[in-house]
């Protein structure tokens, strides 16, 4: 039994549910039914080509949702401390109030963007991490979501909640997806979230590498709220999938607030990239930092656009953006549109984007100790990502790293 | 009424330039836009046929085209219909000074143009209303064949040359205000530097609104042809209404091979006027485009010069510096279009916003496919002086399948109290010393205006620097 992308599916999914997550399906659904498909006359769009996505002939769930996700396990000793971790609906049944507190609270139900609001009405299978007030977690917390099944859509939805003084370190993956040597009439959809709340003085250090298969688009909404005191730091990694369009928020809410939101794209073939960053400061003496650095060849396309806002009244604010692009092959498309909007004055506030190719010196100078053109190539775009990847606190989740791009960049 | 006495406004700014002038009006129009209208112009000004035909064109491209949604307010702050299009207190623009109508010479000396004409510039045109009342050029120019002219009398006396260039940079199809402006235009000024000529003393021209709820909508053409040299400035002033006016400008350039073309704005509109401007200039081999742009007032600027390379190894360049004070909104920016390979940019772009102004960097570069081995570099630095007022940028960098280097560079900062506290230390009264930090953070920009215009410059920004720091 499949279940199409439809209001029927909605109601499906509602039927055993509580009535507000129910409420908040139906919501989302009316919003994602009012909005158009976007277009390439929308400004955030343009760049993508969505002629092969095709909803109606796709599949929401069959008897299973199509992206199962699996949790590393939880020591006894941290249960019993009080941290909660399972899947979303699990969490749902077992800890309503908790949930409830939360979810949907940051991406609302009638969140205006179109595939937001189609996960908010059709998502069927994710996690839950609570961390208790002052605990501190060591040992990363996995999640993987492995994708599977042709001509279908996931909704993975992903809630973490660090209350004050908490520090967990998460790993996320995305896997999975149609094979590449199937023919599919359309591609597979992900469109997944993460909602993530670290409140005072709270710390999370938070990985994501996103490496499905190709067939695949995916729309990626995460957002972060970082209170007093709170800090988090991201390390996106994108991969694969033939168009990944990833949104990237943090929302300072208290002072001493510190953000510092790191991305690695690496595109080949025909595939697409969008990063969509947000470094909103809401209050004062908050503290964002942003590196995202691509590498493109073939015919890979990327699309940057990163916006800080500095609402009236957050004096003391310091944000920086960065977004750097390389270059390898003359068939890539790449657009970067930095975006700064500020409405106080006692800040400072930077940002810069690069779109280049490699330097012949530095490549005449590695060829010229004794380096073949291609290693010299391969030790300058490693070099190039670095900084990036030097962000990992996870050793082994950086090695994965630097495996997945030698794996995509090394001819 | 006349009011030569300077117009205070409550803070901040002072504008010398907000005095009004009774000049009796010889030809207008009835207020709103029609065909009419553009019917009424082409007869009074004895066009050509194809010119009254394209005036009819571009009005109806301009009441069809839309208002992008990055323009908010463009839609509903005002209506067309409130504008007088064409409005004339002379008959013919004059060249000699003298035989420009008394009063308005009396409003030009007010404004201290034409003093500096014999010392300083090749050529001076005075703009007032619709109208060009002055136009002169250097008699060592003209016999080299260096054509400055108005642009309607551009083309009555190059009927070739005007039309072969004419609407060819920013056609009325490009955006609505283009459209407005080519059905309505009248004035502005038309350069023709012929091969191998350096025109090495600027050609200046003056644009004046003395009329209430006015559109005007000069057209400038410039032709610099093969290995020549050319330096533009343009300056303007209106008087201080409680009603808006409209200023829609198109500027189309051609910078031939080997040829440099500077063009020089010192845009200091009062605070009731609209300014929505093209400005454009195609670039061909090794050939050299320098915009400088200076915007300190209007209530909403909308104007982003732009480079186009055609030619291999052509260079764009664009100074911008916009300076947001009381009730302006300064949108100002720059365009790099690569078309050819091998080429160079560069955009270098400083604002300061104050007493509750604001000022937004928009930019372009973009690259085609084939541009080849391009360089572009892109600058954007803003100061913020008081927290009621705001800084944007918007930048955007596309390249399409091609070896380019860009590189963008922002900041948004204040007037650190770390820096006033150095200068009041050393004994600087602190309103000089943020007017000190100030030209400072101005300065790459200033420093590449004619002398008079950066003393200008800085003069009008201290003026507004006026009670910044409390």
């Amino acid at each position: 039994m499949s279940n199409p992308i439809a209001k029927s599916s909605v109601e499906t999914l509602a039927r055993n549910e509580p009535a507000w997550v129910a409420n908040q399906r139906r919501v989302a659904w009316e919003t994602f039914e009012r909005l158009p498909l976007p277009s390439r006359r929308d400004v955030d769009w343009q760049r993508f080509d969505l002629k092969a996505l095709q909803l109606d002939k796709l599949a929401a769930s069959n008897s299973n949702p199509f992206v199962t996700a699996s949790l590393s396990s939880l020591s006894s000793p941290l249960a019993a401390k009080g941290v909660l971790f399972s899947t979303l609906p699990a969490a749902i049944t077992q800890h309503p109030e908790l949930v409830r507190e939360y979810l949907g609270k940051s991406i609302v139900a009638d969140e205006p963007a179109k595939f937001a609001a189609l996960h908010n009405a059709l998502w069927d299978t994710g996690a839950f991490l609570y961390v208790p007030a002052g605990l501190r977690i060591e040992a990363p917390i996995e999640i993987e979501y492995r994708f599977q099944g042709d001509h279908a859509a996931g909704f993975p939805r992903t809630l973490i909640v660090l209350e004050a003084g908490a520090e967990a370190t998460v790993v996320q993956k995305f896997v999975g997806g149609p094979a590449a040597d199937v023919k599919l009439a359309a591609a597979s959809v992900l469109a997944a979230s993460s909602e993530v709340f670290v409140k005072d003085g709270g710390k999370l250090h938070y990985v994501i590498s996103q490496n499905c298969g190709p067939n695949v688009f995916d729309f990626t909404l995460k957002r972060a709220h970082v209170a007093r005191d709170a800090e988090i730091d991201w390390v996106v990694g994108m991969f694969g999938g033939s168009l990944s369009r990833y949104d990237v928020q943090c929302i300072m809410e208290g002072e001493g607030g510190m953000s510092y939101m790191y991305g690695v794209g690496v595109g080949d073939g025909q595939q697409q990239i969008g990063q969509f960053t947000k470094q909103h400061h809401r209050v004062g003496h908050t503290t964002s930092d942003l590196l995202f650095k691509n590498v493109l060849r073939d015919q890979a396309a990327s699309n940057y656009a990163g916006i800080i806002k500095v609402e009236k009244n957050a004096n003391g604010t310091n944000a920086y953006q960065s977004n750097r692009n390389l270059v390898l092959d003359k068939q890539v498309q790449c657009d970067t549109r930095p975006i700064l909007e500020i409405e106080s004055n006692q800040l400072r506030c930077t940002h810069g984007a690069t779109v280049g190719w490699l330097d012949e010196q530095q490549l005449y100078y590695l060829r010229s100790r004794g380096l073949a053109d291609v290693e010299a190539k391969n030790v300058l775009i490693e070099a190039f990502l670095e900084p990036v990847l030097a962000r990992i606190q996870v050793e082994s989740v950086q090695r994965e790293f630097a495996e997945l791009i030698h794996h995509k960049v090394v001819r | 009424m006349s009011n030569p006495s300077a117009t205070e406004l409550p803070i901040g700014r002072t504008y010398k330039e907000g005095f009004h002038d009774d000049i009796k009006t010889l030809k207008t129009v009835p207020k709103g836009l029609s065909h009419d209208v553009v019917d009424y112009m082409s007869d009074v000004k004895a066009e050509p046929d194809w010119m009254r035909q394209f005036r009819h064109r571009s009005l109806d491209l301009f009441l069809k085209q839309g208002i992008p949604e990055w323009m908010p307010g463009l839609r509903t702050e005002f209506n067309y219909d409130e504008f007088t299009y064409y409005l004339s207190p002379v008959d013919k623009s004059a060249r000699k000074w003298e035989d420009v109508p008394e009063e308005i010479r009396r409003t030009y000396d007010k404004l201290g143009i034409a003093k500096e004409e014999q010392k300083l510039l090749g050529g001076l045109g005075a703009q007032i209303d619709s109208e060009m009342a002055y136009h002169n050029v250097q008699e060592s120019l003209t016999k080299k064949g260096v054509v400055f002219l108005s642009c309607d009398d551009g083309m009555k006396e190059f009927p070739e040359i005007f039309r072969e260039h004419f609407a060819k940079v920013i056609p009325p199809e490009d955006n609505k205000f283009a459209a407005l402006n080519s059905a309505f235009w009248s004035g502005g000024s038309f350069v023709y530097v012929p091969k191998g000529v350096k025109c090495d003393v600027p050609l200046s021209v003056y644009f004046r609104i003395n009329a209430e709820q006015f559109g005007q909508f000069e057209r400038t053409l410039i032709i610099v042809e093969d290995d020549s040299f050319c330096h533009y400035v343009e300056g303007c002033s209106a008087p201080i209404y409680t009603t808006n006016s409209l200023h829609a400008a198109v500027v189309e350039i051609y910078v031939k091979e080997r040829a440099r073309c500077r063009y020089t704005t010192i845009q200091n509109w009062s605070t009731d006027v609209y300014n929505l401007v093209t400005k454009r200039a195609l670039i061909s081999s090794k050939g050299v485009m320098e915009w400088v742009d200076g915007n300190l007032g209007s209530k909403r600027t909308v104007k982003y010069p732009s480079c186009y390379m055609i030619g291999e190894g052509a260079h764009g360049e664009i100074l911008s510096l916009a300076s947001a004070d009381k009730g302006m909104w300064q949108d100002a920016g720059a365009k790099l279009v690569f078309l050819a390979p091998n080429c160079t940019g560069r955009i270098n772009s400083k604002s300061i916003s104050g007493h509750g102004g604001r000022s937004s960097y928009r930019g372009l570069v973009q690259v085609a496919k084939n541009a080849t081995g391009c360089r572009a570099q892109v600058n954007c630095d803003a100061l913020i002086l008081d927290e009621r007022s705001r800084s944007d940028t918007y930048p955007t960098m596309e390249t399409n399948g091609n070896l380019a280097t860009l590189e963008h560079e922002a900041s948004v900062s204040n007037v650190s109290e770390e820096q006033i506290f150095y200068l009041t230390s050393r004994g600087i009264k602190k309103e000089d010393a943020v007017s000190m930090i100030v030209n400072g953070f101005i300065e790459p920009i200033v420093k590449e205006l004619p002398m008079e215009f950066a003393v200008e410059i800085n003069r009008l920004i201290n003026m507004q620097m006026e009670g910044s720091v409390g």
